[in-house]
């Protein structure tokens, strides 16, 4: 065998590398078990995502897309999809119906599948691979109830005909669009021309949609950017689905945040035990450099022993993260049936080179520390000089920690945040216990206090209560944003929520289907909903041309979806002036619609309803949840106002899974009434937060594990000073149940002191990170403060009582001799 | 003996430190001066003198491990001055070996693993663990080769340094108190043992002790006393 791999071998039998490379694996794993997770959650939102919006990336324009386009992405090898649509009417016999004409490309849908039937009376199947053939066209079940069409009939679009052949039950990118009133329609994009309907002034939306690799996509989204035209807008994931995506970002934060905090702790558990590592083998490198080792191969040995112990710990925690992610997995896709992707392989990498990064920033300089042992030291006895703390730090350690929060945060905001918030951390905690242990030191010359004097050792506890303290403050910080953010999520979810959304009620049908929600003991409120045109601010007229933001523009050329209510909806929050008592009039509106349109609290907004106009002054600014499954709108008048226009109602309700009948019954009463499904997305919404739920959860069994490891560290690094104090003091006569008592005592001491300190500066903490990082409502709790103080006092003095009881039972002499 | 007879020749040696009094103040301190010394391949030199009279800080310039304030040292007709730390370390690479007043052997390792080390650092080939094994049958451990040092008594450590020492066949030895920690008995049995070794190998001894019937058994004998050196006659 090698003599490298015997001296490694030889050296594993050293506590202190034990040590390191149990650290160093949770390091591994932790980050290996996040980093798989959160990859696999991510790319099951981003594919729900890209459904949504049916590719990886959407041009749209109210023009034709220019042809240089396509070539781009052709040149690129991205996949393309074409999509124009535009409303028209669709005439059956003598009926007509206003529609949603969609002409897709025989590529579509990119992503997804579509599903319908040919039957209409039958379930839903996939249609994948299949589209309307030439000369036929599929449409949404509710165009056959409103034209009363049969199956196979012959419809007129503009100058064509088309069979209608199936019902189209879903489309992938069709989104949720709940105010779609106009049914779908798809016909193949070849067949467009012949039908007449497209016209320059046709008001039209033109789509080019795509998918492609990361690389791919990025690349073609920067060149498209380039040569957008101010009537062109390009959407990508990141602005795919927000409600969903929301939830789930906070939770990816605080598993970053978890994991991140995880590493650095494992890093002070690093420091702490390549210090004693280095205490330990310093003579062991003298005497090796008497007996003619040069400086290089003891460099080489030790950064190679530390560097093939972190390669080990990198590949094993990175295993054991992916058994672990795979086991969360595979149990929640039994519980919540969600479909999650595979895991990429550059967790593995990232938590490979994170063992590697912690190892050469953490240990390194202990280990320089040992080249520079001399070989004098071990004639005379004495230590080398040490290096001051500070050049260490500046120059090692806290390079490297910047660096792991980098590399796990992979978002320079945060990285900057969490660093300087533990720098700060470290020297509040440095400078208060400080002062407190002088204190008690002080207080301990009184005769009544005496009992305090083993806080005299004031240097050896300083450390002791700043790495106890850090250790606590990052468990109690995280117990409090789990708890706060688990909670937040399940109210947000309720069991409740409403799965279904009725619209296109009619007016007069108001009374019977209140009727028959109280029949069926089903709760839900019907809002009346008024579509109008905004077409003045103040008095001054506004058109889609006086904005240069795409968003803008499309809110001018739609309808607003307008109300008018008395009570103030549950899921907003009034912002700004005063929602409607039973004198005012004026408007309610959502904030978001005034910044992009620019207009505030006091403007008067008037609205064209029905060829009539309507003015009124802004009243009340609110801010809406839209996440909250309820009726939103941007804008409501004030009760009774807007009821002389022509109006529907809409309403959400939750109808419970064991009364399926419900929904068919009503809308076989109510034939106009159009029901739309949300169980789906209300499921997905709550199994993705059941997910990120577990994934906190287990993550903060990470950091647990690593703060006790810490703890471990700190204590294994002082042993060998307690060793001798305690022999010390033996052979001065203390007694086995003295020094109980007082290691007992002192450490109870410093574990409640460390507690108080770091419960303080969670409350601030987790205050100041919920209130930036995950929209959390701001609270003090005392409490964490008493909590801190007990699992502090209790945690330290047990582990140092396991540390240290087995000096106890030795004999003083023996302790002396060692 | 042919090639190399002089193993150590030193000329006009001084050793200075810094030291620092009560309030801090830095003063020179002179610990050596002018010392001259020429030591013959395979002698045994014995150099004697009271606590603090910088017996170590000579044996530990006299191997390299440090460099004179002033004076020249030439080991195996090298001079020490113009060497690198690196380049001394070579130097004494399997020629030197080394026996120390607290041992010094490695705690988490076996005597044998102790003894190994020497041969493992230096291009030593052939069946180590066998000239491992031979070596602390020398000294009379060849049973206990499989135990963790910390289990052996100090004696029995004494005797696992100086396997650990001459297994490699050194030219030279340094021993620096070899019997300081030790029991009258138990330290004369180390020294008998250490003299039959460099008897055996031919090896050249320096050996540092304040034990005067220790270094009466040497060929020549230096007292060093206010930093310069006196030769003793043995019969003294």
């Amino acid at each position: 065998m090698n003599v490298y791999w015997r001296q490694w071998a030889r050296r594993w039998r050293l506590s202190e590398m034990r040590l390191l490379f149990l650290a160093l694996w949770i390091s591994a794993l932790a980050v290996a078990a996040v980093g798989f997770f959160t990859d696999r959650v991510e790319s099951a939102m981003e594919r729900q995502a890209s459904q949504v919006l049916g590719g990886d990336l959407v041009v749209s324009s109210s023009r034709p897309l220019p042809d240089d386009y396509r070539q781009l992405a052709a040149k690129l090898g991205a996949n393309r999809a074409e999509v124009i649509s535009f409303r028209s009417m669709l005439s059956f016999d003598e009926s007509t119906q206003l529609v949603q004409v969609k002409a897709v490309s025989t590529s579509y849908p990119l992503i997804g599948e579509l599903q319908g039937t040919k039957n209409l009376n039958a379930a839903s199947i996939s249609l994948k691979g299949q589209l309307p053939a030439s000369g036929q066209v599929w449409a949404e079940p509710r165009l056959f109830h409103a034209l009363q069409v049969p199956m196979d009939a012959t419809v007129v679009l503009g100058k064509s005909q088309f069979a209608l052949t199936t019902a189209v039950t879903k489309d992938p990118s069709q989104g949720v669009n709940f105010f779609q009133i106009a049914p779908q329609v798809i016909i193949p994009l070849a067949d467009l021309p012949a039908t007449g309907l497209l016209s320059p002034a046709s008001r039209a939306e033109f789509s080019l949609l795509f998918t492609g690799s990361e690389q791919v996509i990025r690349e073609l989204k920067a060149n498209l950017e380039a040569k957008l035209t101010p009537t062109e807008r390009i959407r990508s994931l990141q602005e795919g689905a927000q409600n969903v995506e929301q939830a789930l970002q906070r939770a990816g934060r605080f598993l970053g945040l978890a994991a991140l905090l995880s590493v650095v702790l494992a890093g002070a558990a690093i420091v702490l035990t390549a210090a004693s590592l280095v205490r330990h083998e310093t003579r062991s490198v003298a005497v090796l450099k008497a007996f003619g080792l040069a400086r290089r191969r003891i460099l080489v040995d030790y950064l190679g022993n530390l560097w093939l112990l972190a390669l080990i710990a990198g590949v094993l925690g990175a295993m054991a993260g992916f058994f672990l992610q795979a086991l969360l997995a595979h149990w929640l896709v039994q519980v919540v049936a969600i479909d999650l992707p595979g895991a990429s392989w550059t967790s593995a990498w990232v938590s490979i080179v994170t063992a590697l990064v912690m190892v050469t920033g953490f240990a390194l300089p202990a280990l320089l520390r040992l080249l520079d042992t001399s070989p004098m030291q071990i004639l005379q006895g004495s230590l080398p000089a040490q290096k001051t703390l500070a050049k260490v730090l500046i120059l090692s350690i806290l390079p490297a920690i910047f660096l792991l929060l980098w590399i796990q945060a992979r978002e320079l905001r945060l990285t900057v945040w969490v660093f300087f918030g533990l720098i700060v951390a470290v020297l509040l905690f440095w400078w208060v216990t400080k002062l407190v242990l002088n204190g008690l030191a002080r207080l301990s010359t009184r005769p009544a206090w005496q009992w305090l004097a083993l806080m005299r050792q004031s240097r050896r506890s300083l450390l002791l209560v700043v790495v106890f303290a850090m250790g606590l403050f990052t468990l109690l910080l995280l117990t409090a944003l789990r708890t706060d953010l688990i909670n937040r999520w399940q109210a947000s979810v309720p069991t409740d929520a409403p799965n279904y959304f009725l619209i296109n009620i009619q007016a007069n049908e108001q009374a019977p289907v209140e009727q028959f929600f109280q029949q069926n003991q089903l709760q839900a409120t019907l809002y009346p909903m008024i579509r109008g045109r905004l077409v003045e601010i103040n008095q001054q007229p506004v058109t889609s041309e006086d904005y240069p933001k795409a968003e803008a523009k499309r809110m001018l050329e739609r309808e607003f979806n307008l109300s008018s209510f008395a009570n103030f909806p549950e899921s907003n929050t009034l912002l700004e002036g005063k929602w409607f008592d039973t004198q005012t009039q004026g408007f309610s509106i959502e904030k978001g619609i005034g910044e992009t349109l620019g207009f505030k609290l006091g403007d008067s907004l008037s609205f064209d309803i029905a060829g009539q106009r309507f003015t009124e002054k802004i009243t009340s600014v609110r801010e809406v949840r839209w996440d909250s499954m309820q009726p939103n709108f941007f804008v409501i008048a004030a009760p009774g106002a807007l009821l002389d226009k022509p109006y529907t109602f809409i309403t959400s309700l939750h109808v419970p899974s064991t009364k399926p009948e419900l929904i068919p019954q009503l809308i076989h009463q109510f034939p106009s009434i159009t029901a739309i499904d949300t169980s789906a997305i209300l499921g997905q919404v709550r199994s993705l937060v059941e997910q990120a739920t577990l994934a906190v959860q287990g993550v903060f069994a990470f950091t647990l594990v690593t703060g006790l490891l810490v703890l471990w560290s700190a204590l294994q690094a002082q042993r060998p000073e307690r060793q001798r104090e305690l022999a010390v003091l033996k052979s001065l006569g203390a007694s086995s149940q003295g020094l109980r008592q007082r290691i007992w005592l002192e450490f109870l001491l410093l574990g409640g002191l460390a507690g108080v300190l770091a419960g303080s500066l969670t409350m601030l903490a987790a205050n100041l990170l919920g209130y930036y990082m995950f929209d959390l409502t701001v609270s003090l709790n005392p409490w964490l403060i008493i909590l801190g103080a007990l699992v502090g006092a209790v945690l330290v003095a047990s582990a140092a009582w396991l540390n240290l009881r087995s000096l106890l039972r030795v004999a003083p002499m023996v302790l002396l001799k060692t | 003996m042919s090639e190399i007879e002089t193993v150590i020749a030193v000329s006009h040696l001084q050793k200075q430190v810094l030291a620092a009094d009560a309030n801090n103040n830095q003063a020179t301190l002179s610990i050596l001066s002018d010392i001259n010394l020429s030591i013959s391949c395979g002698t045994s030199v014995a150099i004697t003198g009271a606590s603090g009279s910088g017996k170590s800080t000579l044996l530990g310039l006299l191997a390299g491990l440090d460099l004179p304030s002033a004076g020249n040292i030439a080991l195996f007709g090298q001079a020490l001055t113009t060497l690198s730390e690196d380049q001394r370390a070579a130097l004494r690479l399997g020629k030197v070996g080394f026996v120390f007043q607290s041992f010094h052997l490695l705690e988490h390792l076996t005597a044998l693993e102790n003894v190994l080390l020497p041969l493992e650092l230096g291009n030593n080939s052939g069946d180590l663990t066998q000239r491992a094994l031979t070596a602390l049958e020398q000294v009379g451990l060849a049973a206990r080769a499989q135990q963790l040092v910390t289990k052996l008594s100090g004696g029995e450590q004494q005797r696992v340094a100086l396997a650990r020492a001459f297994v490699t066949q050194p030219k030279l030895l340094f021993a620096d108190e070899p019997t300081g920690n030790l029991d009258r008995h138990t330290g004369q049995e180390v020294a008998a043992l250490l003299f039959r070794l460099q008897h055996d190998y031919q090896t050249t001894l320096v050996l540092v002790t304040h034990d005067e019937s220790l270094a009466a058994q040497c060929d020549v004998w230096y007292r060093l006393a206010d930093g310069r050196l006196q030769q003793q006659e043995p019969s003294a």
